[in-house]
């Protein structure tokens, strides 16, 4: 297994975020991670890349217990993320935001630029590699991120809602591209509301609803699952 | 003519005036002078750009390093009698080791505890110095009263220091570009922009803020020993003022933090302007000088957050194709 997360735990104060999850994500696959809004998802990712020190449990990352190192460190090892609200490096042009990841990799600036080119051209972003990243709107520094994510060329990816707000036809595209990035050996957790994109990228389900896991199967198990229902209804009803 | 020609066409012209100033003005000891202490901050400002601008760790208390350089300069020469500019070294090593001891704890914490910290730090110092007789206590300590060979640096003609601070500000200048298109440059800048996707992506954010604040201590403080040699006297106020470290700030903001030649342009506009107030108001000015700084900081900050150099450097921005293709409605989903 690549990913193996044991037992953790996120308080912040007396609210558990999450609360005792163990998560086991094997080389190679696709693992989709969903719950209704405020299930922990997030945090989860948090903890597994390091934004957060988990306050019990452990995280291990290719063999190695990563519990207390830094992200960086966990980013180095073969983990690269996406944020779910985009981070990207405004005051740059994209394929700088890109080389930035490809840095990790390819000491030499001009090397890693090259780098960055190439996996711009493979993510579909290559007609914009010279526009300011911050002439993007949220889908394109979604898949931004995605591309500075790969240009760091890692094991892992973890992906926190990297569709949301696209629209039917770029969540095809986006849809694409993770397969490729998949077909490609990296090993991806997808974070997602999107039932349709978890039910055609993942076999294997994860439900999360109030920091806990409540189900685990492939995407048609858990969708017929009671508890799960009643988990997103009881949502529903809340807004409403 | 292309525009970007034009631009330089201009910085050659400028960069032949800058290595004439001194023939150009040699009839008049104030313009030498007054080129040399143009150079001499804009040391200052282009070593505090490299971790107030291009690692965007604002640092308000660089008087401390500057003093350092000063006192280390003066202090050789006061209790070891070796030329002042062999304290230069003292100064520079004593000012890495501060930075680190500052750096260290606070660079992890968000920016402001970093910004507090280096005023605090400059403070206690200034007033520790004034207090210590070792260090000449609030009368400060004098340099060489006349020079006992060459290597006291120590002219009559402002000419001299002019082209030693014009060779410091060369090789600091040419080191920050090295910096700046090299694998540090970027990260420091993925840095300023976000901390935390820099180290999803595998960058030592704390290391790469510490690197540069040290670096930027080191040069900071040869500044200061260079105005030693130069002005052959410091007590606390001209070491280790605020109004020091303030200078440094407003010089670099002015002019374009996080930009090769922003300090540069900044010290070339503020030292005329604080010479000119000096003379016309003599030691009354000093009050005023505060008061002209804050409002510059005021305008800066309203009306010209990236400095005078984003006005002329506003690159064409890219294709047309910018602009994001995102017609349509979202499917669903949360943004935060
Ligand atoms: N830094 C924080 N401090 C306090 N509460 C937080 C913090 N981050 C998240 N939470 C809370 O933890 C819960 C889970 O949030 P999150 O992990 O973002 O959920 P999801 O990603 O599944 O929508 C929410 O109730 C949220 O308000
Ligand atoms: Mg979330």
């Amino acid at each position: 297994m690549l990913i193996e997360a044991r037992s953790v735990t996120k308080a912040f104060g007396a609210f558990k975020a999450v609360d005792d999850a163990s998560v086991v994500v094997e080389e190679g696959e696709i693992l989709g991670l969903i719950g209704p809004n405020g299930a922990g998802k997030s945090t989860f990712f948090n903890c597994l890349t390091g934004d957060l020190s988990v306050t019990s449990g452990s995280v291990h990352f290719d063999g190695i217990d990563v519990t207390r190192a830094a992200p960086e460190h966990r980013a180095r090892l073969g983990l690269a993320r996406t944020f779910q609200v985009p981070l990207t490096f405004e005051s740059m042009s994209v394929l700088d935001n890109v080389t930035i990841g490809a840095l990790l990799r390819h000491h030499n600036a001009r090397d890693a630029r090259t780098r960055a080119r190439d996996v711009l051209q493979r993510v579909g972003l290559g007609p914009l590699s010279d526009a300011p990243a911050k002439s993007l709107g949220t889908p394109g520094r979604k898949r931004l991120e995605i591309a500075r994510a790969l240009a760091s060329e890692p094991k892992a990816l973890l992906l926190d809602e990297a569709m949301a707000g696209l629209t039917p036809t770029e969540v095809r595209e986006a849809i694409e591209l993770v397969r490729r990035i998949h077909g490609g050996g990296i090993t991806i957790v997808i974070v997602e509301h999107i039932m349709e994109v978890i039910v055609s990228l993942a076999r294997k389900v994860v439900v999360f609803h109030q920091g806990r896991e409540i189900a685990r199967g492939t995407p048609r198990e858990v969708t017929g699952d009671p508890h799960v229902i009643a988990a997103y209804l009881g949502r529903r009803k809340v807004r409403t | 003519m292309s525009t970007r020609r034009a631009l330089q066409l201009v910085l050659a012209l400028i960069a032949v005036l800058v290595l004439v100033y001194p023939l150009l003005t040699s009839g008049s000891p104030v313009y030498s002078r007054l080129g040399a202490l143009v150079l001499l901050a804009a040391i200052g400002a282009s070593a505090w750009n490299i971790v107030g601008g291009y690692a965007g760790q604002v640092s308000v208390g660089h008087a401390v390093f500057f003093g350092f350089g000063a006192y280390s300069a003066v202090v050789v020469y006061t209790h070891l009698e070796w030329p002042p500019i062999a304290g230069a070294p003292i100064g520079m090593a004593l000012s890495v080791l501060l930075a680190a001891v500052i750096g260290v704890p606070t660079l992890r914490l968000s920016g402001h505890y970093f910004s507090m910290a280096t005023i605090a730090v400059a403070e206690l110092v200034r007033v520790l110095s004034s207090t210590s007789e070792f260090l000449g206590g609030a009368q400060g300590l004098s340099g060489p009263p006349v020079p006992r060979g060459a290597l006291d640096l120590s002219f009559i003609s402002a000419t001299p220091y002019y082209y030693i601070f014009l060779i410091v500000l060369a090789g600091l200048l040419g080191l920050t570009w090295w910096i700046e298109r090299g694998r540090m440059g970027f990260y420091l800048r993925a840095i300023k922009d976000s901390e935390r996707a820099a180290r999803s992506l595998g960058v030592s954010a704390g290391n790469y803020k510490l690197q540069a604040y040290m670096l930027s201590a080191a040069f900071t403080s040869l500044a200061g020993s260079l105005y030693l040699t130069m002005f052959g006297f410091v007590d606390p106020e001209s070491g280790f003022g605020i109004l020091i470290s303030v200078k440094m700030v407003v010089m670099a903001a002015l002019g374009g933090a996080g930009q090769l030649l922003g300090p540069l342009i900044g010290a070339a506009i503020l030292v005329p302007l604080e010479e000119l107030s000096n003379s016309l108001l003599g030691g009354k000015g000093a009050g005023l000088t505060f008061v002209v700084y804050g409002a510059i900081i005021v305008i800066i900050a309203r009306f010209l957050p990236s400095g005078l150099l984003s006005l002329v450097e506003r690159r064409p921005t890219a294709p047309n194709s910018a602009a994001p293709k995102s017609t349509g409605k979202p499917v669903s989903g949360h943004a935060d």
